[in-house]
């Protein structure tokens, strides 16, 4: 592989925003900036909060409250589908398991005999006795709402985390397939479990909530208003996920998943996390949406929900917290108003011109073939919804643009780039016999190095001598056939791409794997995972402990991105698919950097550069030696191995054919011969007449 | 009955469902080893398949299951319905990646994986919308000819459609092996950028890979009404997930694995109804499901030959 | 920036077979090829020297119409082929045997070569090319039945010549040919390509091994970030100190 390879996500990028082909798509892109985003939530917020209040219509209220409802899910959905990437078509199936959880805790449904064990828990208020002459009596579950509203969220996430785990390590489409397959199955057991669910029936006389005795009946507004309260919760939780080192894995994820993982981030247990988090929200919605209806039914729960939800999140812009509320709106207003006032212009219209088409016309009963168009029509001419993931980013000034780089910050006074003390005596990476076998083709065979701390090894070989297999190998995307590695004395051989992050690898990609739809900032931001602490609560939380981890992890990233002045610090909000060849290559030496490696391993690092970019780098690789970091490079241009590397391998065909200073190995043999081909004598002759 | 007797015949209904099944994973599992595309939109294209040939045999003026016919006539008129209705969702089905997936190739993530969804949906509701929601008595000119081994029954209408599959699936070994446009489906299926190199018109392999996959999908609509006697709008939800079961059972994208999975499948649901509940079936086949994919993802035949034969 | 060609110039070299003028290529926002021109007389060797990244493999997924140029003309046989798909540039005589080789792995060798000749329909001359391939190759015939994706790098080099053999080309394009490859394998190779060329093929060839291409070149281009910026005749091309320093005689500069 001699060139950039782009990745698919590059690719396939949707347009750039801002950018609108036409004009109208610019003023909206315009419109929903940052601050239109702001206060499009706020204005929702607001809005939803006094509506009541101006309508005192019991059914308006009632099917706003069941809007609220979706639209809730719609946003714990967006979690998982939006921001972590992955396709959850049973989504439904967690709000009737969050529904039904509720629905027998609260309700005549179950009712086991009445023995001592029960006491405590009606002591706690969980279960009441009820006394039948002649008998022990039966239990009554009265399990509080408040409190089911998080043990609901807890009994979904389970369900998710139980019925992902065995397909995320597998390509996305699988866990499609299986949450269809969860989906179906829900409701199929609710209806055959009557024991639990009263079966087809449905479950009847679930407990309203009370709020300090005040029961919320079968009053709408109350839950109305809970819904609100859990609508702004969640978009809050998105929002707060969303700009965290959670929720840049998540995106990162997405993106590029091998990238991902070698920058330090373990994918299954954060594909795991956001499919958990998304079904304990299904969950609680459940809950509360059967506590509103005082009924649960399998019906309630069954394919088309979870498309209706889908069909909010692809309108309204997928991974789009603004976007995701502006489509479940949409949707919401479509069903229960505009269809039916469309509905009844068509029929008024068939009145008057006397077409029975017009008159027989019932659009809110096609609405779920609206739905599938409004996908089929979303994915073909508006990938990233009505308001993109990603708000508009003013493109740089030409001064910015024609600045001359300048070098500010490489010497001195900064943070250590990792915080280990090395033996300077003993080898920092040891390799052992490390080989492997593609087919019939030996990448690499049989292979020993030391690598001392603080040097810079240079390993230089023709395309296709196994170079970048190697890198692999020692990184883990690539399982060796044989043989051990060794870092600081502990076998790190066939360890996870991400522990050996935390160990103190970094690396960067011959082929490029940028985060493509990411800006500079958050690219540099992932890598900085393996040295963070901050979990999903946290991020919610933002304690003072995690907004110290994160301004400390964006002190680490813009003290890296200074080490090439100004090439990368003008454009640090910019998508990284918008950079030149050779800020690409920067950017991932700063990604890889932020790991705080004691060896990083540069794969072509200058490809792609032209001469003056190509000396100034090999002068910051250089400082990046000096300040404490050891480099393992794989570099075509013998000019820059000659100027830095310590120690030069050779490679060829997978073996290692000559080890040295750069003068030693220049006057091998055998490495001019790979080098040079047949007439090696030729040139070696010359070599030694000059 | 014995219990011989029950076993043999739910092994006649499960090679039955299994043909079904099978005519339907192939679909799933040849656009699978082509563009990587688990299609939605399968599903349904299976279901407009059995409503295609109810129409077309209603307009031949049979309705219902009354009129019978025998011999050549009877052959006569399945071969022309089977073809008819193969044509007809060759073509829905080429239509669709024409002009709903083929702008999306090689995008990444989720999106053309939501659009076949909305086309499934758009397919359903259109005949949802057109046909109403009753179950249809399906047309069947079918005779009631049977052999009896003790209790258990054969039914011509079973020796039939075993007979249809087999051909079928002889025809596609066939055709992807020897013909050059099944020599184009391997390639590509190997490595679509080489596949292009030797000049392989990939865009026409994978429209032809729509076409006979929904073409097939047809047929298995086909026997889904005259083995049931009926049709309905929401059939190709349960059949299509069974199926695409079926396919990863046999290895996605291997076409033998298609037709094993399909059967094993058909086998799995009749002896499954018979010896555990009905009401469990699909909640047997999602565990089998899931069950390869944690132990087996590359199914029991695996994808060292997806399109070998 | 030509060097100055005295022997050799333009005018002097054979008539063009494939010309690319000024084509300006790109991945989605990154700018690839910069304006570059190219020119590969009928019957030579023209190779094409270049850092990984600075736009080899875009200028071969160009010609073959895998990357499309958003400005520039590139000509083939007189004609414009901007807008040509790849199978119909491979059924007008443009064969690639792409950089690290790609067969199909779970095809035997023989179905391989015979998927090279799948846009021709000429059965009796293809025969006769499958023996061509064979006298060319001979190690290739021993393996007939053997699966692609378990023959050693240097075989496959062999069937990947081979099967772009078989749609008998009028222009070669070689990506690399001697990646990976052991130098005994190597010298083998460009023996080959020699012999190819001499039955009347033209070849255009991208390499790192700048030393080996130049041996058998007719012509060549060094391309820098996207951009030409030297072409001459092999033979200058060889000489010039800037080639020297980059790709040839640095080690000696020791």
């Amino acid at each position: 592989m001699t060139e950039t390879q782009l990745r698919p996500s590059e690719t396939a990028a949707p347009p750039a925003m801002g950018r609108g082909a036409s004009f109208l798509p610019a003023i909206w892109d315009r419109a929903t900036g940052i601050a239109g985003r702001r206060g499009f939530i706020i204005a929702f917020l607001v809005i939803g909060a006094v509506l009541p209040l101006l309508d005192r219509n019991e059914g308006d209220i009632d099917a706003g409250a069941n809007a609220l409802s979706y639209a809730i899910l719609a946003l714990g959905l967006n979690i998982v589908v939006g921001f972590a990437g992955l396709l959850d078509l049973g989504y439904a199936a967690f709000f009737a398991i969050g529904a039904y959880a509720y629905g027998i805790f609260s309700s005549y449904q179950v009712q086991p005999e009445w023995w001592g064990f029960w006491e405590p828990f009606q002591w706690l208020g969980l279960v009441q006795h009820i006394a039948v002459p002649g008998g022990p009596g039966t239990v009554h579950f009265t399990v509080s709402f408040w409190l089911m509203l998080p043990i609901s969220a807890i009994i979904t996430a389970f369900f998710g985390v139980m019925f992902g785990a065995p397909t995320l390590r597998l390509k996305g489409d699988y866990l499609a397939i299986v949450t269809l397959g969860f989906g179906e199955i829900v409701p199929i057991v609710a209806r055959n479990v009557p024991y639990l669910t009263n079966g087809a029936a449905g479950l009847n006389g679930v407990a309203s909530p009370t709020f300090f005795g005040y029961s919320f009946g079968v009053q709408s507004m109350p839950f109305y208003y809970l819904g609100l309260a859990l609508a702004a919760f969640l978009i809050f939780v998105s929002l707060r996920l969303k700009n965290s080192r959670i929720g840049r894995a998540w995106l990162a994820i997405r993106e590029d998943e091998i990238a991902a993982e070698a920058m330090g981030v373990n994918r299954v247990k954060l594909k795991l996390l956001a499919f958990g988090i998304g079904a304990g929200f299904a969950g609680t919605t459940g809950t509360f949406y059967v506590a509103k209806l005082q009924t649960a039914a399998p019906e309630m729960f069954t394919f088309p929900v979870s498309v209706m939800l889908i069909v909010m999140i692809v309108l309204g812009g997928m991974g789009s917290v603004a976007g995701v509320v502006l489509g479940a709106l949409i949707l919401q207003l479509l069903q229960s108003v505009l269809l039916q006032d469309l509905t009844q212009w068509i029929h008024a219209f068939g009145n008057l011109t006397g077409i029975e088409f017009f008159q027989q016309l019932d659009l809110v009963q096609s609405i779920e073939l609206i739905f599938g168009i409004i996908l089929v029509v979303m994915m073909r001419f508006r990938r990233q919804g009505l308001i993109p993931e990603r708000a508009a980013v003013t493109a740089l000034t030409h001064a910015q643009q024609t600045a001359v780089p300048s070098r500010i910050g490489v010497k001195g006074g900064l943070v250590p780039l990792h915080r280990r003390t090395l033996d300077p005596k003993k080898p920092l990476l040891e390799i052992r016999g490390l080989s492997k076998s593609f087919g019939g083709i030996k990448a690499v065979r049989d292979f020993n190095l030391d690598v001392m701390p603080g040097s810079i090894v240079g390993i230089i070989g023709p395309n296709g001598s196994g170079k970048t297999t190697f890198f692999n190998l020692i990184t883990g995307l690539t399982q060796p056939d044989g043989g051990k590695v060794l870092l600081m004395g502990e076998d790190v051989t066939g360890l996870l791409p991400h522990v050996i992050v935390e160990r103190g690898i970094a690396r960067t990609f011959q082929n490029l794997r940028l985060f493509a739809n990411m800006t500079l900032l958050e690219n540099v931001l992932v890598g900085t995972h393996s040295r963070t602490t901050t979990g999903a609560i946290g991020a919610v939380l933002r304690t003072p402990r995690v907004r110290r981890e994160e301004i400390a992890a964006n002190e680490r990233v813009m003290d890296t991105l200074r080490i090439f002045g100004n090439r990368l610090m003008p454009r640090v909000q910019h998508l990284a698919r918008t950079l030149s060849y050779a800020n690409r290559r920067r950017l991932e030496i700063a990604r890889a950097l932020v790991s705080e490696p004691v060896l990083l391993l540069l794969d072509e690092p200058t490809a792609g550069m032209n001469p003056t970019e190509t000396l100034e780098l090999t002068d910051q690789i250089r400082h990046l030696r000096d300040r404490g970091v050891t480099v393992l490079m794989i570099e075509h241009k013998l000019a820059v191995v000659n100027q830095i590397a310590d120690k030069v391998i050779v490679l060829d065909h997978g073996e290692k054919i000559a080890e040295g200073t750069p003068k030693e190995v220049h006057s091998n043999k055998e490495v001019l011969r790979a080098y040079l081909g047949r007439s090696t004598d030729a040139v070696a002759e010359a070599a030694a007449a000059s | 009955m014995e219990s011989w007797e029950i076993l043999l015949q739910q092994v006649i209904n499960g090679l039955s469902l299994g043909a079904m099944y099978a005519l339907l994973a192939l679909g799933f599992t040849m656009v699978y080893g082509i563009i990587e595309l688990i299609n939605f939109a399968h599903f349904n294209i299976f279901m407009v398949g059995s409503f295609i040939a109810m129409w077309l045999m209603q307009l031949m003026g049979f309705t219902g299951q009354t009129h019978i016919l025998y011999g050549l006539p009877l052959i006569g008129l399945l071969v022309l319905v089977l073809c008819m209705t193969m044509l007809g969702t060759g073509v829905l089905g080429a239509l669709i990646e024409r002009y709903a997936l083929r702008a999306l190739r090689g995008v990444s993530g989720t999106a053309p994986m939501i659009t076949t969804i909305g086309l499934s949906y758009i397919l359903f509701n259109v005949i949802l919308l057109t046909t109403g929601a009753d179950t249809k008595n399906y047309s069947n000119p079918m005779p009631n000819i049977r052999w009896e081994f003790g209790d258990a029954v054969l039914r011509l209408r079973e020796v039939m459609l075993w007979g249809l599959s087999i051909v079928l699936m002889i025809g596609l070994h066939y055709f992807v092996r020897r013909t050059k446009m099944g020599k184009a489906m391997q390639a590509t299926a190997q490595d679509q950028e080489a596949a292009r190199m030797v000049g392989v018109d990939v865009d026409r392999v994978v429209i032809i890979t729509f076409f006979i996959g929904s073409a097939l999908a047809g047929a298995a609509g086909v026997i889904f009404g005259l083995y049931y006697n009926y049709t309905s709008f929401i059939i190709g939800y349960t059949a299509g997930l069974r199926a695409f079961t079926a396919a990863v059972l046999g290895g996605i994208g291997n076409i033998p694995g298609a037709m094993l999975g399909g059967v094993l499948i058909g086998l799995i649901e009749s002896l499954g109804g018979q010896y555990l509940a009905v009401r469990w079936t699909d909640v047997i086949i999602f565990s089998i499901l899931v069950l390869v994919l944690v132990f087996r993802p590359t199914g029991l035949l695996g994808r060292a030959a997806p399109t070998k034969s | 920036m030509p060097i100055s060609d005295a022997p050799q110039t333009q005018s002097q070299r054979r008539p063009p077979l494939l010309e690319f003028n000024d084509v300006n290529t790109y991945y989605g926002e990154l700018h690839v090829l910069k304006g570059v021109n190219y020119r590969v007389g009928d019957g030579e060797i023209v190779c094409l020297l270049g850092g990984n990244a600075s736009g080899k493999s875009t200028t071969m997924k160009t010609i073959l119409g895998i990357v499309r140029p958003k400005s520039g003309v590139v000509t083939y046989v007189g004609k414009t082929i901007n807008n040509l798909a790849t199978a119909d540039r491979v059924k007008r005589g443009i064969a690639p045997v792409p950089e690290a080789r790609r067969l199909f792995p779970r095809m035997t060798v023989l179905e391989n070569l015979e998927m090279g000749a799948f846009t021709r329909t000429d059965t009796t001359e293809i025969e006769s090319d499958k023996e061509r391939v064979f006298s060319l190759f001979p190690r290739i015939k021993e393996r007939l039945t053997q699966l692609a994706g378990t023959l050693s790098g240097g075989e496959q080099q062999m069937v990947a010549m081979g099967r772009a053999l078989m749609a008998r080309p009028k222009l070669l394009c070689m990506d690399e040919p001697s990646m990976g490859l052991s130098p005994a394998f190597v010298e083998q190779v460009f023996d080959i390509i020699q012999a190819i060329n001499k039955q009347g093929t033209s070849i255009f060839m991208v390499e790192q091994n700048a030393n080996m291409a130049l041996s058998i070149a007719d012509y060549g281009y060094v391309l820098q970030t996207g951009e030409v910026v030297l072409h001459g005749s092999a033979k200058n091309l060889r000489d010039n100190e800037m080639v020297q320093q980059a790709y040839l005689g640095e080690m000696k500069a020791q």
